[in-house]
Parts: C-alpha cells; sequence; structure tokens
C-alpha cells in the first residue's frame, strides 16, 4: 500500500487541478498558475541542490535561457510547441556544457560559479542583436479569448508542475538518485565505491535545468513579454533555495509546500500589507531560517534537531562540505 | 596618458569596493556566512550619513563613524541572538536567513526614506587636483585614502589585538577555541557587527561618490560576490587585491572593449578563476574548510 501511496496522492492532486478551472476566478486562476510555475522549478532545484547537496544558487539564469528561448523563436516564425520543446533543450545543453567544469567545484565554490554563470547570460542577453537587449522582447500574443489564455496557461503550468514531482519522484528511485544522494553523503566515497561522479552529477543538473527552462518557456508566452533584468534577477533563484529550504529538502513534497507556502503568504501579504510586504516577508524568512532551519517537513521529528550551538555539524549541513567530506 | 588616467580612476574605484569586500570576506571567512544582509547595512550607512548630512550638517566623511556604529549596534544583538541559532545548520540555511534579514531591512529603510534617489554633497564634492595633465578628484582621494586605512587597520587589529587572535583563532578550529576559552558566540556576533560596521562605512563613501537609494547594496554586493572570490574566501588582504583586479578589469573593460560588456567580462573571469583556482587568485585555503579538518 505504501508503495502506491505516492501515485495515489498524485492522482488526487492531478484531478484537483483538472476541475480547478471551474471553481476559481481569472484573479485565482493567475495566482494558482504561478504558484504552479514555482512548484516546478522549487521541485528541478530539489534535484541538484536536495539530492546531490550541490547549491545550484544561479539555477533562476535556466529560466530566463527558456523565457529567452522561445520567444526568440516565435518571433522567428516557430509554433510555440516546438519553441516550448527548444526551451527544454537550450537550458539542458548549457547545464551540459558548463556543468563539467563548474561540478567540480564544491559548496561555496560552486554557488559563487553558478551566480557568476547567471550574471555573465544576463550580460550577454543584454548585449545579444537578436534578443531585444536590454529593452526585452515581446512575444506573439496567444490568439485565443483571455478566458482560454488563463485555462490553458493554467492546465500548462500544472501540467509541469505534475511532471516536476513526477520525475523527482522517479529519480528518487531511481540509479541516478542514488549516486547523487551518494555523492552528497561522500563525494570520496561514491567515487571509491565506483560512481562516475561528474556523469551523474551533471545528469542532475541538466534535469533540473530542463524543468526550469520549460517553466520560463511557458511563462515567457504567458507573460507576452519578457526582460533581461527580471527574467534572470538573482531574487528569483534566492526565493527558490527559500521554497526549498523552508519545505525540506531532499524529499518529494518539501519543495511542494515550500513553493505554495511562501507563493502563498506572499500573496497574501501584498493584499493586505501593500508597501510593507516584502519586509514581512523578509521576516517571516528570517525566523524560519532560525527557527525551523531543516524546513518544515522536520517539525514531526522534534527529537532529530539539531544541537550544536556553536557551530559544531550536525547530521546535515547543506552546501558546505565542512572538512573535505571526510566529517 | 589616457590609459594612467583611467588607472588612477580604476585604483580610487577598488578602494571603495575593498572596504565592502573585507568586511563581507571577514565574516564568510571566520564562521562560513555569506551575509546577505551586507547589502543592507551598506544602505543603513548610506542613508545614515544622508539623514544626519541633511538634517545637523554633518559632512559625510565624518558621520563615517556614526554610521558603523549604528550598523554595529544593530547587528551585534541579530547574530548574537538570532543568526547564531541558524549557524550550525550549514552555509545555504545562513544565507537564506540573511537574505530574509537583507529584504527586511532594505524594506524598512525603504519606507522610511521612500525608493527616491538622493545625493550627500558636502561643499567640496567638485573640488579636484591636477597632477600635470591627469585629474585628481578630490573626494574620491580621500575615500581612497580611508578606505585604504580601514584595510590596514581591520588587518592590524586581526593580527596583533588579542580580540582579533580570538577571532582568528575561532575561524580556524572553532572546537579547539571553545576549549581554550574563546567565547565563540560572542566572537560571532562581534566579528558580524565588524563585518557590518565595515558595510556601513563603505555605504557612506558610495554615498559620497554617487546617488543611493534603498537597492544600492544589492548592485554592490554582486560586485563585492565577485571580489571575495577572486581574491580567495576569508583573505583580507586577497579581498583588498580582488577589489584593485575587480575595479581595473571594469575601467579597461570599459575603455577598450564596451561600457555594455563590463559585467560579462567580470563574471566571465569570476568563473574561469573558480574553475582554475577554486581557492582565488590569492587565497589561501579557506578558514572554514580547515575548522573541522
Amino acid at each position: 500500500m505504501r508503495r502506491y501511496a505516492f501515485w495515489l496522492w498524485l492522482l488526487l492532486a492531478a484531478g484537483l487541478l483538472a476541475l480547478a478551472p471551474l471553481a476559481l476566478n481569472e484573479y485565482w486562476m493567475r495566482v494558482a498558475s504561478s504558484v504552479l510555475m514555482w512548484v516546478a522549478m522549487a521541485e528541478a532545484l530539489n534535484i541538484i541542490l536536495g539530492f546531490a547537496g550541490y547549491p545550484a544558487f544561479g539555477n533562476g539564469a535556466f529560466l530566463g535561457v527558456g523565457g529567452y528561448t522561445v520567444a526568440v523563436l516565435m518571433n522567428h516564425g516557430v509554433g510555440f510547441w516546438p519553441a516550448l520543446a527548444a526551451s527544454v533543450l537550450v537550458p539542458g545543453l548549457i547545464a551540459t556544457a558548463i556543468g563539467v567544469p563548474v561540478l567540480r567545484l564544491r559548496g561555496h565554490y560552486f554557488a559563487i560559479a553558478t551566480i557568476g554563470v547567471n550574471f555573465a547570460l544576463l550580460s550577454l542577453i543584454q548585449n545579444l542583436g537578436f534578443t531585444g537587449g536590454g529593452s526585452g522582447l515581446s512575444v506573439p500574443l496567444y490568439p485565443g479569448s483571455a478566458e482560454a489564455l488563463s485555462v490553458m496557461f493554467f492546465y500548462l503550468f500544472a501540467g509541469l508542475a505534475v511532471v516536476s514531482v513526477v520525475v523527482t519522484q522517479l529519480v528518487r528511485g531511481s540509479r541516478l538518485g542514488y549516486a547523487i544522494r551518494a555523492i552528497q553523503a561522500s563525494e570520496e566515497a561514491a567515487a571509491v565505491m565506483g560512481i562516475n561522479g561528474t556523469l551523474y552529477k551533471v545528469a542532475a543538473w541538466v534535469i533540473s535545468a530542463m524543468l526550469t527552462g520549460a517553466a520560463g518557456g511557458i511563462y515567457a508566452y504567458w507573460n507576452g513579454y519578457i526582460e533581461p533584468v527580471s527574467m534572470f534577477d538573482i531574487v528569483t533563484s534566492v526565493k527558490l533555495f527559500i521554497m526549498v529550504l523552508i519545505g525540506g529538502a531532499g524529499t518529494v513534497v518539501g519543495p511542494i509546500l515550500g513553493a505554495v507556502g511562501i507563493e502563498v503568504v506572499s500573496e497574501y501579504l501584498w493584499s493586505t500589507l501593500g508597501g510593507l510586504h516584502l519586509a514581512v516577508l523578509g521576516l517571516i524568512i528570517l525566523l524560519a531560517g532560525v527557527f525551523v532551519p531543516r524546513g518544515l517537513l522536520s517539525l514531526r521529528f522534534w527529537r532529530r534537531r539539531g544541537r550544536g550551538r556553536d557551530g559544531a555539524p550536525t547530521n546535515r549541513t547543506w552546501g558546505v562540505d565542512e572538512g573535505g567530506g571526510a566529517s | 596618458m589616457f590609459l594612467l588616467q583611467q588607472l588612477i580612476n580604476g585604483v580610487m574605484l577598488g578602494g571603495v569596493y575593498g572596504v565592502a569586500a573585507v568586511g563581507f570576506a571577514l565574516v564568510w571567512g571566520v564562521m562560513n556566512e555569506i551575509n546577505i544582509a551586507h547589502a543592507a547595512f551598506m544602505v543603513i550607512g548610506a542613508y545614515t550619513s544622508f539623514f544626519l548630512f541633511t538634517t545637523l550638517h554633518v559632512d559625510p566623511l565624518a558621520s563615517i563613524v556614526v554610521a558603523m556604529a549604528v550598523a554595529f549596534a544593530l547587528a551585534y544583538p541579530i547574530q548574537r541572538y538570532l543568526l547564531n541559532r541558524a549557524l550550525p545548520h550549514g552555509l545555504v540555511i545562513t544565507l537564506a536567513t540573511t537574505f530574509g534579514l537583507n529584504l527586511f531591512l532594505e524594506n524598512v529603510v525603504r519606507r522610511v526614506f521612500s525608493s527616491d534617489y538622493r545625493s550627500i554633497s558636502p561643499s567640496y564634492i567638485t573640488t579636484s587636483f591636477s597632477l600635470g595633465p591627469l585629474t585628481l578628484p578630490l573626494v574620491p582621494l580621500l575615500v581612497f585614502v580611508l578606505a585604504v586605512a580601514f584595510t590596514a587597520g581591520l588587518h592590524l587589529f586581526l593580527e596583533r589585538s588579542s580580540l582579533g587572535l580570538a577571532i582568528r583563532a575561532t575561524a580556524l578550529n572553532r572546537v579547539a577555541a571553545r576549549i581554550v576559552g574563546i567565547p565563540v558566540q560572542v566572537v560571532y556576533a562581534f566579528t558580524f557587527a565588524l563585518g557590518a560596521a565595515l558595510a556601513a562605512a563603505s555605504g557612506t563613501m558610495i554615498g559620497t561618490l554617487q546617488s543611493i537609494y534603498p537597492g544600492m547594496g544589492d548592485a554592490f554586493l554582486t560586485k563585492v560576490f565577485v571580489i571575495t572570490a577572486l581574491g580567495g574566501f576569508g583573505s583580507i588582504p586577497g579581498a583588498l587585491v580582488g577589489s584593485l583586479i575587480l575595479s581595473l578589469v571594469e575601467v579597461l573593460s570599459a575603455t577598450y572593449l564596451s561600457p555594455n560588456i563590463v559585467d560579462f567580462v567580470a563574471f566571465s573571469l569570476l568563473v574561469v578563476v573558480l574553475v582554475v583556482r577554486p581557492q582565488g587568485l590569492f587565497g589561501k585555503r579557506f578558514y572554514g574548510e580547515e575548522a573541522s579538518a
């Protein structure tokens, strides 16, 4: 029974998502679409951060790459579906090319390098002719009615979110999943066991990049206009990190909780507090990091909370390979 | 001569980057904490000096001390009573937590002072000296001298004072530091507050050179990241050297290539340096890495 529990829950969730447009008005459809987009991206980040333990801090860059792939292709007369397929492939190729050198770096070094990649891509897009430069690029409008548009994009984001969750679940139980978790536990030990570290790390990052790129592709068509600064905003990456960490990294359900929680809370704060909503959101993130550092899912396991008060590593420290991974 | 003038401008810019970067590198090196809120403390410093200048006409170069004190007083309890609890959970958790802190502080500043661009402009702002065909503007020159003094002061403090010794000991091995009686929690809080004070000083310095606004810290933080990685994590002289390299690369690529691709050059350089030499150009091994080795 437990074996099938995940798939039963998933079927239930997919059914609810399929029926949701009947119950939601235009405003809530927009909010729900955006929440689902964040779920997909958080789950994608979870694969490289939560399972492999590599803090891919610039993962938001793939959102930009995917978005620009769709925008540029559609401006050259390519249809949406082939363009969307390309927005999956191009980030995947970039992650492969960059991943081989960059994934050799660990912890801080890797995090910083991905930030560097994010800003280098931003600067490149701002200066290339065919991307519209700094002033952005408009995407051909969706030809249907406003209502059809909101339903179609809701289903697209819902589909992508479901795909991301399924991919994460499949990765978790696969050879790849065991390999990257072994790498997180100790890269040297994994290598001794005969795990090809580079191969599996790159594979995990490519999957992560492809899912994030697809989100960017759909977003570009949905929004109708994209510009470099917001598509490569480092805040996107930070927000994804917080969603994964607050929910619980390395679990399938955690990032979903984190993404839905953060998006719903920030939407609520925005509608009730207006100008101060970012300050309050910041305070919530600060307090969550201080008091629930292992994520919401950990709340069930009170006994396992870390007690290293002065910085002694507890059983899980994200992203830092202290003492060369042999601790 | 033109090249020489550009180099001089680059070096003076590098001084300001340096003050921002050494504080950041210190916090990162000593307690393995990437402090995103460094940006907010820069903003707090700049606005403290702006407030004192507009209300009491205090000279910004004098109010640097006040800006530093404000940031120090604010930062100490934050690390002592909040961030110290997040610290054992690793780099990424502290990164997320300080991001929240940054968002909070920055938006409080935005609420109080609005998002408008402001400037701190004392009467001598346009004064400059000529040195043959070269021009040395007074304010950037003063700021550069101060920046060098601050960095040298920090270096001496870490190397010579007993508190500095305690900070370095904690960075090298926190368990051993505790055994010999160093109050690690207090050292962390002090280090964080010192980093915040340096951030505030750099914020005020930036305020005398260009306009300030509540989001200014974020733009500088990305540069500080590059510098810290270039110079070597946790290395104070490395941060200064990294600042000079970045500012020179920026000035030269703006002059000889195009002003538009300055960031592309800077960030590509960063990625290449990281891949080839992860410990940074001049860095020794990272403090935190040796902590539990």
